[in-house]
């Protein structure tokens, strides 16, 4: 259950506990914890190679966990099958967009909307009246969700015909298609200019006053500082400092991760 | 117990054919990544122009096996250059290469059955050599010592081609990845195109012996090859040429044995159920790398 | 007269090709339910040869009317295909293929062994009368079937799984669930089709349901177009059709050309004679300029103003 507790604090919706991975003999993540608060906006930050694509995919379980749990309010997903874990609530994004080859705009959202569609298969395949009925609701519904990423005038086009940006945001209102509590975004903004990563800060700013929890990776600092609640900086796949987006900035630690020197990073902080 | 040994001699040798077509087989599959319907028609193709060069231009033992063996080699370089090469372009994608395989095994399936009249043929006595020698009391066809010595031969030369020599190292590395080894100084279409030579040739010599010895020149002596050899693959591990030939020589003997034992109908069938479990159990076969399969 | 009877003679020799391209369309339908859920397996040939002998039997023992075994020959398959589904699943993709094509050797030398069953290595005769309208109506029913497949949210979820199962199986589609239900229409479709295949031919033996229809079965399927329902059924009929065709001009050589034509098509249409995606690549930038033409504020280069 997320939601205030007796004490009148949320209860995080995703809580991450000594998470653990490794590929041969590399630890991609370990001993990794950070909470997600219901209803914020968190911020996944790390230098190229941190483990943070790898940690989105544990927690989508693309990956199965070596070690540690991964809860999603008060169920355990460390080693669940992606397919349960997004019919428990969880959709993201790719790094690199992966949309379905050969499908329209609006057909890429209806498969996401496949977990809510409101019909059993047989139904569905018979044609009877009330899945005809269902199916015509979950097709507005789809057409609505491409209209939140200003996309509606494209639904018929062959997604892959569209621009890098607009395929992005295709793939963003397919993972909503699911009716997520959580929405995992990897690099949502990558490639586009200051005006597009306003317009996906906004979007997400809207899903959250909808009650949409959102975990974002980014590099984009900016965009960090303007659109999200709190942050967790990882490198070398272990944890390295959380807070809200000013502190981690300043921390040193943080800047040494990325700029090198903690000289370099001194001569940062006096730019800033 | 005569019978028994006899009858293992003849497993070896039955089994030397399948392994020696499975090299060839093998090479393109873990090498190239092609699952090739069309390599059974190498062998068949290779006894064709070996007896017609044998009877007709009347050439001597070896070099009509060897006429048989190039031209397989040759046909199996035209097959990768027209049905395959094309696909390279295009990315990986191993069901367009299986189609275009299939299609080469149509055509020269079809035209073998046109070479032959649709007859199976034998070479005739005398265009190979045919001495028999005798181990203690069980006789010893000059022709098995032939076909065991030379599967042995060729293992070797393979294993220490791939494993121990730098043409080796770029067949391995155009076969993980054509881009990154031309990369690294390799010229990718050569080598394919020595690597589809090797291997038609080396399924080409099984298809000159297997159709000296069990007296079938036919498109259907490739076929029968062509499905032992593929067991042999798999089970012996589909990169490691040691695995295939042993696993081709194990499954001789077995299919030998079973049918001298047990029963004449269930002669294939340990063979494909061995095929079979090891496809369920242990895809890599027993000396497999477990490292990411091919195709 | 002359001309009548001229039609009636052709429509006599080209009924049987017309019959065998409607059974092998069955056989194609049957790889291309687990192709469009992202499987290649050909164990469509050994549901067929389940369907083809059980079938037969079935009515030369009992002496029910063939009507009534054909759904039973579909069931037959099906639940052959749904006990295949639960072994084969766990393999990766590649090995999957491969373990299907050990099945049809595995099958042919059970054939063998059970004459009871099968006749052996003799095979059987199959005195099944199969009508051309039978296989007319079977067909459209078929159609009607992978229409409503394609439309259905099955087809939308079959269709993710192909493109990029991991994606797909983050939208909550799961992957084994959809790859199962394919498979029991594999079998289905491939059990009936064997069936077909049987009255067809008149005589099967081990050598009928055998690797070479194996290969010539996923061929039309990749010629046509793998990518829909209508190619399918398009593939097989061209692939059944040409030899004869071939025969008339050529003969000795029919399927050296079938053998061409194929690698022809896979090298300059690799995705088949019917593309979807190519279809609406050419619609889709037609809307776009269908708008731009309706919109007098866009310019439009050569028109004066």
């Amino acid at each position: 259950m997320s939601g205030p507790n007796a004490n009148g604090l949320s209860q995080p919706l995703l809580a991450i506990s000594a998470i653990g991975k490794n590929f041969g003999g590399v630890a991609a993540v370990s001993e990794l914890s950070m909470v997600v608060q219901t209803g914020s906006v968190a911020g996944l930050m790390g230098p190229n190679g941190a483990g943070k694509t790898t940690l989105v995919n544990l927690i989508s379980g693309l990956l199965p966990s070596d070690s540690g749990t991964i809860r999603l309010a008060d169920v355990e997903i460390q080693r669940s099958p992606s397919h349960v874990i997004a019919e428990l609530g969880i959709a993201r994004t790719y790094q690199n967009v992966r949309l379905f080859s050969g499908m329209t705009v609006l057909e890429q959202v209806m498969a996401g909307c496949y977990v809510r569609r409101g019909t059993s298969l047989w139904a569905s395949f018979l044609g009877l009246p009330k899945a005809r009925a269902a199916r015509k609701a979950v097709e507005i519904h789809a057409l609505e969700l491409l209209d939140r990423v200003q996309l509606a005038n494209r639904a018929h086009l062959l997604a892959e015909t569209l621009s890098y940006g607009e395929q992005r945001r295709v793939e963003i209102a397919r993972a909503l298609g699911t009716s997520p509590r959580l929405l995992l975004l990897d690099e949502p903004t990558a490639g586009m200019n200051a005006q597009e990563s306003n317009e996906i800060g906004k979007l997400v700013h809207s899903l959250r006053d909808g009650g949409l929890t959102v975990l974002i990776v980014e590099h984009n600092v900016q965009l960090v500082k303007d659109y999200c609640d709190h942050v967790t900086v990882m490198n070398f796949g272990r944890f390295l400092a959380d807070g809200t987006p000013a502190e981690c900035i300043a921390h040193p630690d943080v800047q040494a991760a990325y700029f090198g020197k903690t000289t370099d990073a001194e001569r940062i902080r006096t730019l800033r | 117990m005569d019978l028994f040994f006899e009858q293992l001699i003849n497993g070896v040798a039955l089994g030397s054919l399948y392994a020696l077509f499975g090299l060839g087989f093998g090479i393109v599959f873990a090498t190239l990544g092609i699952l090739n319907a069309a390599q059974g028609t190498y062998a068949s193709w290779a006894a064709i122009v070996a007896l017609a060069a044998a009877d007709q231009y009347k050439l001597p033992f070896i070099p009509a096996l060897l006429t048989g063996v190039v031209a397989a080699g040759v046909i199996a370089l035209l097959v990768d250059q027209v049905a395959f090469q094309p696909l390279r372009r295009r990315g990986k994608d191993m069901l367009g290469a299986l189609i275009t395989s299939i299609a080469c095994w149509i055509i020269l399936d079809s035209l073998a059955g046109t070479a032959t009249g649709h007859n199976s043929l034998s070479f005739p006595r005398g265009t190979y050599p045919s001495t028999m020698y005798h181990l203690g009391t069980i006789p010893l066809p000059v022709m098995q010592i032939i076909t065991i010595a030379a599967m042995v031969a060729v293992t070797v030369g393979l294993h220490v081609l791939i494993r121990h020599s730098r043409f080796g190292a770029a067949m391995r590395a155009v076969g993980w990845d054509q881009t990154a080894a031309s990369l690294g100084g390799v010229n990718p279409r050569y080598v394919v195109i020595i690597t589809a030579f090797i291997a038609g040739s080396t399924s080409g010599l099984a298809g000159v012996l297997g159709g000296i010895t069990t007296h079938n020149v036919s498109f259907m002596l490739g076929e029968g090859l062509m499905l032992k050899g593929f067991a042999a693959v798999v089970v012996g591990g589909y990169d490691d040429v040691r695995g295939t030939a042993l696993a081709g020589v194990a499954l001789g003997v077995l299919e030998v044995m079973t049918s001298q034992y047990l029963s004449s109908g269930l002669r294939d069938g340990i063979t494909y159920a061995l095929l079979l479990g090891f496809l369920l159990l242990r895809p890599r076969g027993l000396f497999g790398s477990l490292t990411y399969s091919r195709a | 007269m002359n001309a009548m009877q001229g039609i009636l003679d052709f429509w006599a020799a080209y009924r049987s090709t017309l019959a065998f391209a409607i059974v092998n369309s069955f056989l194609a339908l049957s790889t291309y339910a687990v192709l469009s859920a992202g499987i290649l397996s050909f164990a469509t040939v050994t549901y067929a040869a389940f369907g083809g002998f059980l079938g037969a039997r079935l009515v030369l023992a009992t002496g029910f009317d063939p009507m009534l075994t054909l759904p039973a020959a579909a069931l037959a398959g099906a639940v052959l295909s749904y006990l295949v589904a639960l072994i084969f699943l766990r393999l990766e993709s590649h090995w999957m293929a491969l373990a299907s094509l050990a099945l049809i050797l595995i099958t042919r030398v059970i054939v063998i062994n059970i004459p009871v069953v099968t006749g052996g290595v003799n095979g059987m005769s199959v005195p099944l009368p199969v009508s051309l309208e039978l296989l007319a109506v079977l067909i459209a029913l078929a159609a009607l079937v992978f229409w409503r497949l394609s439309v259905s949210w099955y087809g939308i979820a079959a269709q993710s799984v192909r493109e990029d199962t991991a994606v797909a199986s983050s939208l909550g589609i799961a992957p084994r669930k959809i790859q199962t239900i394919a498979f029991v229409i594999s079998g289905a479709v491939g059990g009936l089709g064997g069936m077909l295949l049987a009255g067809a031919l008149q005589f099967i033996s081990p050598d009928t349901y055998f690797v070479n229809i194996a290969f010539t079965m996923i061929a039309g399927v990749v010629l046509g177009g793998s990518y829909h329902w209508t190619g399918v059924i398009i593939g097989a009929a061209v692939f059944t059709a040409l030899p004869v065709i071939a025969q008339a001009i050529i003969p000795e050589f029919q399927d050296v050309a079938n053998g061409i034509v194929l690698l022809l098509i896979m090298i300059f249409l690799p995705r088949g004679l019917v593309d979807p995606l190519s279809i609406r690549l050419r619609k889709n930038f037609q809307i776009p300029v269908a708008r731009a033409i309706e919109d007098p504020s866009i310019s439009k280069p050569g028109v004066v103003k």
